[in-house]
């Protein structure tokens, strides 16, 4: 529920990356002389930069800053003789982030260059996963031909960050992104809403898709969406037609994802019998809601919720469970073998759900229901029908995505562990050793063999039976679901 | 007042024997399902639909929304009464109020809504042999000759099939289970000997023993699930297993009217299951641990209930439904039945999982069980959506 509620503050400022909370403690080791050197060095760059490369717009995608600027960096830095070259080498962008706040243009670019050289470091050095791996050549939203909407740009940072996770979270996101997109939006002089409009709207999804690939759901609204778009009447007035569109989203988000939730909160209510020990993995928004629900209501059962590196999100959901009054019990996914003897029935959300019945969804469901079949315990996938997809997937590897590098100026999930005299060394920190490469899959694939029941608004389905639904709701609307 | 609507559903002799209220809400629905229920070829879940049908014949409500309350209120005093055997009867009253909720387009004229519908159950209720002989010639492609078949319980649908195939020409011979406790296998066995198919009464534990004798199994069902399973006579389950673990074919005969939006996820989950069945007696003092307490680390789900004695009703109510067994038995003495308390304790339906099916032969068809959940999803979105 986090994730969401971060979505309302109105700033639609390029968010300034380098002064986020968690700031590196190492600035003050640069004097006032040193800074005002960098800052110089600096603005030289950035008037070759606007000499050489492509006119500034108005909320503008951040460019790849041109080398020399990056040289220089790293060559002011040093003479600063700060030990640690990586330290400082981190600081100067930092800093030069803070300063350069107000320019807007450079931010982005230091901080894409730092993780585009990671990138490509790891690039070179990946041998599977390649199809897969993280972000382009140039960082977020590089080669876009196009104006990006400033609320695209702030999402798009929100969802490279991984501060906006989960399915239904990042859908919601991103329409209420277009609502706002579309009240901006105005029609060029001889030129249909219908039309143009659509064209408008692809850059800001290729935008979104760079900073992380789509989502099935989302992916889902938005070909409803373009389909809305394109049924627009010409003769209807500008303004009519843009409430219209932003009704259709208010409605696809209500109808969809907000009522199919209470509906699936009841089909699953009414299993949870009282003394019950339900398993939940990692977190789900529905998984979530109903549990709460069913406790209020009076229902008393106990919970164990299962987490895993490097998402660690059953933690929020567990945070929530406690809040209300849940008997919980915490453990890792290593754990479960010892624990699952004792439950009753599984619980797990869905990021998406295949024609063949098999679901997509965070890496660790598919062992947690496989574990859970062999032990006869029922397997209940809770997940609204915007998350069907037409295609048949096989196993976790044809499709897939890396959980970025985090970064650990920015970032807060720092991933650490202690050697044996207590230090706390960065796991991640790829610059120490380029020869250890951490790959984490976000997803994974749950045979639908290993699945009781999908739990969705329509009602209890076996998962073999969720492509009858498709086809049904296809012929109702008389246009494709999904591809 | 004036006299009641003729009773379209029942004939002469019936009809002396039940006195109706004239007020539609004191309509015995219960005494108009035992009458319904007494024909042999009438099964559950039609004398349930023939019984609501009759609440609508007989009442003088009218409005639309109090009428689908009256229907509504009837239903679940059926349920409540027959609770321990309520599946295929539950599957009966939902189908009927689904059907009488989809008939829209009647507008203002009531009597002619009233009239469709009990018109409509009436030929149901005659169709009833039509759609046994449907499937029956459905099955009859699948029947080798001199085939060996296991059978479960007592189901009209099957001995049909059986009958219809035999006269054929088809050399059969049927295995049959005792299915206690309620020994319904014995009905199964006097129509098939009567027929001149030779059948043999074997022991609920001895199917695995029969089971490489067997060419197939063939059995009816109470009601068939959402996810494609069947819920029948206790013992269908096991039977279902031990044949797929001999690579035996499991072939359900189920009438449409028995296809039902249940879901269960295991035994556990029926409606018909609750907390006294496989319970345990207390024997000495009750327990240290609070083993009744949803703790995390407490003992697995379906934990056993540790009860104090039986309570009366519950003894009179395992009497009731039991064929007589040795009352003079006491715990002491040796029996061959179990005493009245134990069998209490014991179930009356199980839920067999898809898994354990090969095909079901409806009226609609012969269909997989993935089969029949799609067609099952399919209509309640449609009646969902009309």
């Amino acid at each position: 529920m986090t994730s969401v509620e971060s979505v309302p503050s109105t700033s639609t400022q390029v968010p300034a990356v380098g002064a986020a909370p968690d700031g590196p403690p190492q600035r003050k080791q640069l004097t006032k002389a040193e800074r005002r050197e960098l800052q110089e060095k600096q603005r030289a760059a950035k008037a070759a930069a606007t000499a050489a490369g492509a006119p500034a717009k108005a909320g503008n995608a951040p460019k790849p800053a041109p080398k020399p600027s990056q040289g220089q960096n790293t060559k002011a830095s040093t003479p600063a003789g700060a030990s640690g070259s990586t330290a400082t080498a981190s600081n100067a962008p930092a800093t030069a982030a803070k300063k350069a706040a107000k320019s807007g243009k450079e931010v982005d670019t230091q901080l894409v260059d730092k993780t585009a050289d990671l990138e490509a470091q790891r690039r070179h050095q990946t041998r599977i996963f390649t199809h897969f791996v993280g972000k382009k050549e140039g960082g977020l939203g590089a080669g876009i031909k196009g104006e990006i909407h400033p609320a695209i740009i702030r999402l798009g940072r929100q969802f490279a960050d991984m501060k906006i996770v989960g399915a239904n979270a990042r859908c919601i996101a991103a329409l209420v992104a277009f609502k706002t997109i579309i009240q901006d939006y105005i029609t060029p002089q001889n030129l249909t809403l219908a039309r143009d409009l659509t064209q408008y709207i692809s850059p800001q999804i290729s935008y979104l898709v760079s900073a992380r690939p789509m989502a099935v759901g989302m992916g889902n609204s938005i070909r409803e969406l373009k389909y809305h778009i394109s049924v627009v009447s010409i003769d209807m007035p500008e303004q009519d037609a843009k409430d219209h569109l932003c009704e259709q989203i208010d409605t696809y988000i209500s109808h969809r994802i907000v009522l199919a939730d209470s509906v699936i909160e009841e089909y699953a209510m009414a299993k949870i019998q009282n003394g019950a020990v339900i398993m939940t993995y990692a977190r789900s928004s529905v998984v979530e809601r109903v549990l709460i629900a069913a406790w209020t209501r009076g229902k008393r059962f106990s919970v164990k919720v299962v987490d895993s590196r490097p998402m660690l999100e059953g933690k929020n959901m567990l945070a929530q469970f406690v809040k209300v009054g849940i008997p919980c019990t915490y453990l890792l996914i290593n754990g479960v073998g010892s624990v699952i003897a004792e439950v009753s029935m599984v619980f797990l959300g869905a990021h998406a759900i295949n024609s063949n019945g098999s679901v997509y969804s965070r890496a660790g469901t598919a062992l947690v229901a496989m574990l859970a079949k062999e032990h006869s315990v029922p397997v209940l996938v809770l997940s609204e029908t915007y998350k069907y997809s037409n295609n048949i997937q096989l196993d976790s590897f044809t499709k897939n995505e890396l959980a970025p590098i985090p970064d650990p100026r920015t970032s807060s999930r720092r991933i650490t562990t202690r050697d044996r005299l207590g230090n706390e060394t960065d796991v991640d920190d790829e610059t120490r050793n380029p020869n250890l490469q951490s790959i984490n899959p976000l997803y994974d694939l749950t045979p639908h063999t290993h699945i009781t029941v999908l739990v969705t608004e329509v009602g209890l389905i076996p998962p073999s039976a969720i492509s009858t639904l498709a086809g049904l709701r296809d012929k109702d609307k008389g246009m494709q679901l999904s591809v | 007042m004036a006299q009641p609507p003729p009773l379209l559903m029942l004939s002469n002799d019936q009809t002396d024997a039940i006195k109706f209220q004239k007020d539609a809400s004191k309509f015995d629905v219960i005494s108009a399902y035992k009458t319904f229920v007494n024909d042999p070829d009438i099964s559950m879940p039609v004398a349930a639909m023939q019984s609501l049908s009759e609440l609508i014949a007989q009442t003088e409500i009218a409005t639309m929304f109090e009428l689908m309350e009256a229907v509504k209120d009837a239903a679940t005093k059926l349920k409540r009464h027959y609770s321990h055997n309520s599946v295929s009867l539950s599957a009966g009253c939902d189908v009927f109020y689904q059907f009488i909720s989809s008939l829209r387009d009647f507008g203002q004229d009531f009597e002619g809504f009233k009239s469709h519908i009990i018109a409509a159950v009436r030929e149901y209720a005659q169709n009833t042999k039509q759609v046994k002989d449907t499937i029956a010639d459905n099955v009859d492609a699948f029947i080798k000759d001199d085939s060996v078949i296991l059978t479960h319980g007592y189901s009209r649908v099957v001995v049909n099939a059986f009958l219809l195939s035999h006269r054929k020409g088809r050399r059969i011979s049927v295995y049959v289970t005792e299915t206690r406790p309620r020994g319904l296998g014995m009905r199964t066995h006097e129509l098939l000997t009567k027929a001149g198919i030779p059948c043999t009464i074997i022991l609920d534990s001895a199917v695995a023993y029969a089971m490489d004798k067997v060419d197939m199994i063939m059995v009816g069902c109470e009601a068939v699930v959402e996810s494609g399973g069947i819920v029948n006579a206790v013992g269908s389950c096991q039977m279902a297993m031990i044949a797929k673990a001999f690579n035996k074919p499991v072939h359900v005969l189920a009438e449409s009217y028995k296809w039902t939006r249940l879901f269960p996820l295991s035994q556990y989950d029926l409606p018909t299951h609750n907390d006294h069945i496989l319970s345990f007696d207390l024997v000495s003092t009750p327990p240290t641990s609070g083993s009744n307490s949803p703790l995390p680390g407490t003992p697995r789900r379906h934990h056993p209930v540790l009860r104090t004695t039986d309570s009366i009703p519950n003894l009179l109510f395992a009497a009731q439904r039991h064929p007589p067994l040795d009352t003079t038995m006491s715990t002491n003495s040796m029996s061959n039945v179990m005493p009245v308390g134990q069998a209490g304790r014991n179930p009356e339906v199980d839920y067999t999982p898809p898994e354990y099916i090969t095909l079901l032969f409806t009226d609609a068809g012969i269909l997989t069980p993935e089969g029949i959940s799609s067609y099952l999803v399919t209509m309640s979105l449609r009646s969902e959506s009309s």
